[in-house]
């Protein structure tokens, strides 16, 4: 018999060199208003980007980012998941890691793939073959109660990001709080805060993608 | 091989565990259901069948065996690859088929499985289509399955893949997805026993899939890649 070997090699499941970042996080969270904030200030610090959205049931996020004006629409790539977000970005990632491969192919000198996961729940991881690093994006109006409740999602993430922190007076959110038990269960990993609706907070997302991710090249 | 290995590579491959992109896929599916074409979980059973016996039996199977029969000869199996690639009319049918054999490549490719980095870097080089059908042959001749283990793996890959789509646009229920799938065991038994046709000679006719395919390419629901 020729056997599979275990002899696993990186090179062969990750032959590039852009970084890959995972957004992921609830429906209506905010995570494509976060990938509006963030690709132009990417861009403004000179980075070669590129993106990759696995919208639930249309092109509807892809379309958005493309025709946002802030991308060449051709650096940005769509990723059918057959109505199983959470399959696409964890036990079965090979179509976003080959549209990955794919774009680092295409684009040369490309530093850093936003992958942007379908809205799903609270359970929801990337597999570390697809990301070098994922950030979960939660939001105050979805309620306080949710990082007590310790999703999968909110808990292993490298970066947390509550959004939406004006409407906390709104939706009767104790925002101190929220951020408080945040913190208590990521035991020290980082949390952010941001209003995605005017850019406020996402200074130090991209800070930190920098500092963390692309090692401030 | 033992017979156990084999069952265990078969257990290991056919499983929806194994990633290779297919849950993506409902090869025309979605758009019949929206179109109202497939209603209930009998209409899907006997869109598989129809699959099975009108397109797999007479067009995938000579291929998957061709390329199987290569030996690892990629030469050989980038041949049979066009021959898949030219003869699949329907474009996401045809982007399909390369995106998921792409994908099977990269897996297996990590995996260290003989052959698969060598003509993954074909593919990416453009010198190959990287049909799904011509690597299964190729991986399952790499991995030591016996010729119809690999027809098997084909086959139920087609009839899982479509009943896993149906049980999640709400067509059927679990247990009658696996009723289904138990009963396709006798038409797939059927289609290995049919005559064999030469590769060039392979044909298939599924003109609804197809067309659902092709509507596909600019429909509005889009929560599958086909």
């Amino acid at each position: 018999m020729n056997t599979v070997t275990d002899q696993s090699s990186a090179t062969a499941v990750r032959p590039s060199t852009a970084a890959r970042v995972g957004i992921g996080g609830p429906v209506g969270s905010g995570k494509t208003a976060l990938l509006e904030q963030l690709i132009p200030r990417f861009a403004a610090r000179g980075t070669n980007l590129a993106v990759i959205t696995n919208d639930i049931a249309t092109r509807e996020d892809a379309e958005r980012v493309r025709r946002s004006g802030l991308i060449a629409p051709e650096r940005v790539l769509a990723v059918e998941t057959g109505a199983c977000p959470h399959s696409a970005i964890r036990e079965d990632p090979t179509l976003n890691m080959e549209s990955a491969d794919a774009l680092d192919r295409k684009f040369s000198g490309l530093e850093l793939i936003l992958i942007e996961s379908g809205g799903d729940n609270l359970a929801s991881s990337f597999s570390l073959d697809l990301v070098d690093y994922w950030l979960f994006v939660i939001d105050v109006a979805g309620g306080d109660d949710i990082p007590r409740k310790r999703g999968l999602g909110v808990l292993s993430c490298d970066l947390l990001v509550i959004n939406k922190t004006d409407l906390a007076p709104y939706v009767r959110v104790d925002l101190p709080r929220m951020v408080r038990e945040a913190n208590e269960v990521r035991r020290g990993k980082s949390v952010l805060l941001t209003n995605c609706a005017t850019g406020e907070g996402v200074d130090a997302i991209v800070e930190t993608i920098a500092r963390e991710v692309l090692f401030d090249r | 091989m033992s017979d156990l290995a084999q069952t265990l590579a078969l257990l290991q491959f056919g499983d929806s565990f194994f990633p290779s992109g297919a849950t993506s896929f409902s090869w025309g599916l979605e758009t019949l259901r929206a179109d109202g074409l497939v209603v209930r979980a009998s209409d899907v059973e006997a869109l598989i069948e129809g699959q099975i016996r009108h397109r797999w039996a007479s067009f995938d199977r000579p291929a998957l065996i061709a390329s199987y029969r290569a030996a690892g000869d990629l030469d050989r199996i980038a041949d049979v690859d066009r021959e898949i690639d030219a003869a699949t009319l329907a474009r996401e049918a045809r982007d399909g088929g390369r995106r998921i054999g792409s994908a099977l490549l990269k897996v297996h490719a990590g995996m260290g499985t003989p052959g698969a980095a060598d003509y993954r870097e074909r593919v990416q080089r453009g010198d190959a289509c990287g049909q799904m059908t011509a690597v299964h042959g190729l991986i399952g001749h790499a991995t030591g399955l016996d010729e119809t283990a690999v027809c098997a793996l084909s086959a139920y890959g087609l009839a899982v893949g479509t009943i896993g789509a149906a049980l999640r646009v709400g067509l059927l229920g679990h247990v009658e997805g696996q009723a289904i799938l138990a009963r396709m065991r006798a038409v797939v038994d059927e289609a290995v026993a049919s005559p064999l046709p030469a590769v060039d000679a392979c044909h298939a006719y599924t003109p609804m899939a197809e067309i659902a395919m092709m509507r596909h390419e600019t429909g509005s629901g889009r929560m599958f890649a086909s």
